[in-house]
């Protein structure tokens, strides 16, 4: 009884990066998938002006709908690597 | 109460683990275990140190005056950086330090209201159990 609460106490909890990796990675590139999209929707004399600074980062990148595509592709890797880092270096700190 | 199998938990100076181990005190640990507020802030830290740092030396290798522009902007906000070499290095440690404090705080506001939920249901939980506390007087 004492060791469960004790354990309660000191317990952290770990990540699953891979899964971490995957979410942040789906949740980023659907941002920007929308984020063109909408502006494309929108419409106007400069359609995304500032969104297409991106293409600085991302070769390929327009704000078109073949962009929005392009650019869920870079997001999700962006985010897939991002996610494992994290994943891997608070498992890693937490552990130790 | 379905538990989510995506974590698993770490109870110093051992590690649980949970994949094997279905016994109850275990499911709970797994269910409310608080997140390491330290690993929290520097994971953020690494991640958005290394993001900035990136974001920099793409910015100056391809040294257009679009780019160049674009990241001086981040000047506004981040002391002393610039889309410079010495600017990866400023912008790594501005990533880390911000992404520390974002890190840490997420994981002090995700324990804190893990916290508060439990207090919450302890307290019906206990409300519940003498609600007929008259009644056997």
């Amino acid at each position: 009884m004492d060791t469960h609460e004790e354990q309660l106490e000191h317990a952290v909890i770990l990540l699953n990066g891979k899964l971490l990796g995957i979410v942040l990675g789906f949740l980023s590139g659907a941002g920007l998938f929308l984020a063109t999209n909408f502006l494309l929707l929108k419409g106007g004399p400069h359609v995304g002006a500032h969104l297409g600074l991106l293409s600085n980062f991302f070769p390929g990148y327009r704000v078109t709908f073949f962009g929005s595509i392009v650019g869920f592709c870079y997001m999700f890797v962006v985010g897939l690597i991002i996610g494992t880092v994290l994943g891997a270096v608070y498992n890693k700190v937490a552990q130790a | 109460m379905k538990l989510s199998s995506d974590s698993a938990v770490a109870a110093t100076p051992s590690i649980v683990p949970t994949s094997q181990n279905h016994s109850a005190p275990s499911l709970l640990l797994r269910a409310f275990a608080p997140l390491h507020r330290t690993a929290m802030g520097v994971a953020w830290g690494v991640a958005a140190g290394g993001l900035l740092a990136i974001v920099t030396l793409v910015l100056l290798i391809r040294g257009t005056d679009e780019a160049l522009t674009a990241g001086s902007l981040l000047a506004q906000f981040l002391w002393g950086y610039s889309v410079s070499w010495h600017g990866i290095l400023i912008g790594l440690l501005w990533g880390f330090a911000l992404g520390f404090v974002l890190g840490y705080g997420f994981a002090v506001v995700r324990n804190t209201a893990v916290w508060l939920w439990l207090t919450v249901i302890r307290s019906r939980a206990e409300m519940d159990q003498y609600s007929d506390f008259l009644d056997h007087l």
